[in-house]
């Protein structure tokens, strides 16, 4: 089947945009490489389809190049062990048969090489699906919202890059390209983050992010580089010599290691490692929040929908590792993923920036989602996965909508002239919103729509994914149970708190909130041209002092989105009706039944969370109100407001020794190396010396001496002929002496 | 009964006319004057053959023979040399030796 012959195009299609933008003068024009830029991405989304479409009919294209029509995956469903129970069963997980796998030697090392290639099953084809859509939408969004960006093309050719990584990462056949993949997407998640660079919060803010999410990858290549040698391979699949082989895990469970831990619970742990740095799992969290400087698009799509899922597709694709132990390491998981969601949840309800609100929720549902695959859970932790990136990026998609019009309004043009940074961080606060419901009806609906998701009312996706986590928690996890069914009642209720403050009451923008800039620089004016929103500097007649709708390029991606929000979750209904289970069926794993205590226990706790929500923010009349959370507990509030103070102490510890040890090496380097350096300078220029006297002497006053010689016996030879014959004549009469003399006494 | 003169002394005789010829040709500024000790010397030559062959084998003819060639050739490098000095007055207006040293070197 075509799709499948030529699945590995799909990655290919966006690097090819991004080689074309950067390289050829299409960089030129911002319309050019962004209609490249979105067409690419659409032909990729088409394959990605229809690769999804080959898949659900269960085709399969093996080593050779004959594409079989399998037998149903529901064939593999008695195969699996008891996870739907949450209890992971002493049976390992296995992965339905692989539907696509193409592969070339690249690298060969000895007796074994390493490959380049390409494992489809049907867990990769839906987040290709997945990726591929959100991506597009984003392209389709950066249109507009970037368009006033000298930087734009640029802008277009890092998404693409990215979206290639990340459909490579996903389509990867072995974990080494898996973790060059990751690696090009944490590069792009850098560039992205700090590309308005002018400022220096947003090139800081790249530096974290790549820094923090390095500390993950170094624990990563470590558990790569043990399962390697344990191994022999990197591959994915169940064959002799691939990574999931059953005999192979078993014994990875036995063989202990030095720290007395078995070699699969460490793998699994230092693997982990790299999904709590990618996925912004406490205690690496720290730069996901602070990654809201970039872009919105860039916040969409990276810390939303793909990269920051990439974490959990990780351990998700791994899952055999984690589940071939005792049970160490998915407890491990766990406990990390609901401490995540929980304390995330806890600092989101004293935020007032739009986009840190739903940075706080990106952290918070991924730690839902790596709690929900510590448990056991793991077609649950997909699900939400592919639902979250859905309705998140319509949030930030919206998000980006309403500060895309707020930063066209007079009261925030004014601020703009003089501090760029200070009227972006104004027009992002929720203070300074209000009945945007009626400026910008559009925008209104499809936020919502995200907003009835994430909290999880029937019958949007988040009910459905969610509540499936739950009911995989209550089986037997109740601790975990209860830890995310907090942060569930923490998200309805800010989300409310947002929701409610954004797009009701009355709109204060009039009168805003003004951001102090602790990092002025003042008369910026000239940088003004580079900033991700409309450009004001022919508008400036037309301004009105009210938000707008924002145009068709933002709108039309938000409706896509909003649509799977809504209708996402029917993908895996947990009913035993026809099209229910649909998703575990197509993946080969059991997921749970319903459970109409857990649904009601859960749908119940969203009201709640919505009522409170909705009464806190009624108190916002206008911008310079106190929030109630602040005047009823300042101690509290401040703590979370200032994120638990997390990011100070990083600085005074890790920083310090940070500093330390660069203060040490620096010290080394300049007393030690250098003056190593400097002394076998001085050693070269001593032999030099000797070698130049030698030199000197041999080669050049030998020669001289041979030649003067010469000349001074030429000279002295000289004087013998004086031209004149009676010198000559006693010269010969002499000669004839010496003959004779010899002649005499000789013979 | 008449001794004859011992050979030693024609020797000697011989050998002091040599001698001053040499002293003639090496000390003369004047060309002619070399010449003439040139010829000087080629007598004491003469003089020395013929005593010999007087004394110790008067029957053979390869004395006198001797003589006459190296008369012979006295004559003729006579001949040459005054040609010579001739040649080197036109080109130098000089016969005095010392002065002509162009093949100096």
């Amino acid at each position: 089947m075509f799709f499948l012959h030529y699945a590995w195009l799909i990655p290919i299609l966006p690097l090819l945009s991004f080689i074309l933008i950067s390289l050829t003068p299409i960089r030129h024009s911002k319309q050019m490489s962004g209609w490249l830029a979105i067409g690419l991405m659409g032909v990729a989304t088409i394959f990605a389809l229809g690769l999804m479409g080959g898949v659900t009919q269960g085709l399969r294209l093996g080593e050779g190049s004959a594409v079989t029509s399998a037998h149903t995956p529901e064939q593999h469903a008695p195969e699996t062990s008891e996870n739907a129970e949450g209890k992971h069963g002493k049976e390992a997980f296995v992965f339905p048969e692989a539907n696509v796998v193409q592969n070339f030697v690249w690298a060969p090392t000895g007796n074994t090489s390493f490959t380049m290639g390409v494992y489809i099953d049907p867990i990769a084809a839906i987040v290709l699906v997945m990726v591929t859509i959100t991506s597009t939408c984003i392209h389709l969004f950066s249109m507009g919202y970037m368009a006033a960006n000298s930087r734009q093309s640029r802008f277009f050719s890092f998404i693409s890059l990215f979206t290639a990584a990340m459909l490579a990462m996903v389509l990867a056949d072995n974990l080494l390209l898996f973790f060059i993949a990751w690696e090009i997407m944490g590069l792009c998640s850098y560039l992205l983050i700090g590309f308005l660079y002018e400022r220096p919060q947003a090139y800081r803010a790249g530096i974290k992010a790549f820094i923090t999410t390095r500390i993950g990858d170094v624990l990563m290549m470590l558990g790569m580089v043990y399962l390697y040698t344990q191994a022999g391979s990197l591959a994915f699949g169940m064959k002799d010599g691939q990574i999931f082989n059953e005999a192979f895990l078993k014994q990875l469970a036995l063989g202990k290691n030095a720290l007395g831990l078995t070699h699969a619970t460490t793998i699994a742990l230092l693997i982990f490692g790299g999904t709590v740095g990618k996925s912004a799992q406490f205690p690496l969290h720290v730069w996901l929040p602070d990654a809201m400087e970039g872009p919105t698009p860039v916040s969409a799509l990276i810390h939303a929908a793909t990269m920051v899922s990439a974490g959990v597709f990780l351990v998700g694709r791994t899952y055999p590792i984690f589940t071939a132990d005792d049970g160490t390491a998915l407890l491990v998981v766990s406990a990390i993923g609901a401490f995540t969601a929980l304390f995330a949840a806890s600092i989101a309800v004293a935020q007032f920036d739009i986009k840190r609100i739903l940075a706080y929720s990106t952290l918070s549902q991924l730690g839902f989602m790596v709690a929900a695959l510590g448990i056991g859970g793991w077609v649950a932790g997909m699900f939400h996965l592919l639902t979250h990136a859905f309705f998140k990026a319509l949030l930030f998609l919206g998000s980006g909508s309403v500060i895309h019009a707020m930063e066209a309004t007079k009261s925030i043009e004014k601020i703009h002239h003089d501090d760029e940074y200070a009227a972006q961080q104004t027009a992002q606060d929720i203070r300074n919103m209000g009945n945007l419901k009626a400026y910008m009806p559009w925008t209104f609906w499809v936020y919502t729509a995200g907003y009835l998701a994430l909290a999880g009312i029937f019958p949007f996706a988040g009910f459905w994914s969610k509540d499936e986590i739950l009911a995989d928690a209550q089986n037997g996890h109740l601790a975990i149970y209860i830890v995310l069914t907090i942060a569930a009642f923490l998200t309805a209720f800010y989300m409310t708190r947002q929701w409610r403050a954004v797009f009701f009451g009355e709109y204060r923008g009039k009168n805003p909130l003004i951001y102090v800039n602790p990092e002025h620089v003042a008369s910026d004016h000239h940088a003004a041209k580079d900033h991700g929103h409309v450009a004001h500097t022919d508008q400036h007649s037309s301004h009105s002092d009210e938000p707008h709708e924002s145009p068709w390029t933002i709108v039309a991606p938000l409706v896509v989105l909003a649509f799977f929000a809504v209708v996402g979750g029917f993908f895996n209904l947990p009913f035993a009706v026809p099209g229910g289970h649909w998703l575990s069926h197509l993946l080969g794993q059991e997921s749970a039944e319903f459970n109409f205590m857990v649904a009601g226990i859960s749908l119940l706790i969203a009201l709640v969370g919505i009522g409170a929500g909705w009464s806190y923010a009624e108190v916002f009349k206008t911008a310079q109100d106190k929030d109630p959370f602040e005047v009823s507990q300042p101690g509290l509030f401040c703590l979370l407001n200032n994120k638990y103070y997390i990011d100070e102490f990083y600085g005074l510890t890790v920083g310090r020794i940070s500093d330390g040890l660069a203060l040490a090496w620096s010290w080394i380097d300049s007393k030690v190396f250098d003056k190593l350096l400097n002394g076998t300078g001085f050693f070269t220029l001593f032999i030099s010396r000797i070698n130049f006297i030698i030199d000197d002497t041999l080669l050049n006053d030998g020669p001289d001496g041979i030649g003067n010689n010469t000349l001074t016996t030429g000279q002295a030879m000289r004087q013998t002929q004086t031209g004149k014959v009676q010198d000559y004549l006693a010269l010969i009469f002499a000669g004839v002496v010496i003959l004779a003399l010899i002649y005499l006494y000789r013979m | 009964m008449i001794e004859a003169v011992p050979l030693e002394w024609i020797l000697t005789v011989a050998a002091a006319l040599f001698c001053i010829g040499l002293f003639g040709a090496l000390s003369r500024r004047n060309a002619v004057g070399i010449l003439m000790g040139i010829e000087l010397m080629l007598n004491a030559i003469n003089l020395n053959l013929v005593a010999f062959w007087r004394y110790l084998s008067p029957l053979s003819s390869t004395g006198p023979v001797f003589s006459l060639l190296i008369i012979t050739i006295a004559a003729a490098e006579a001949a040459v040399g005054l040609a010579m000095v001739i040649a080197v007055y036109r080109a130098w207006q000089t016969v005095n030796l010392d002065t002509v040293d162009a093949l100096k070197g």
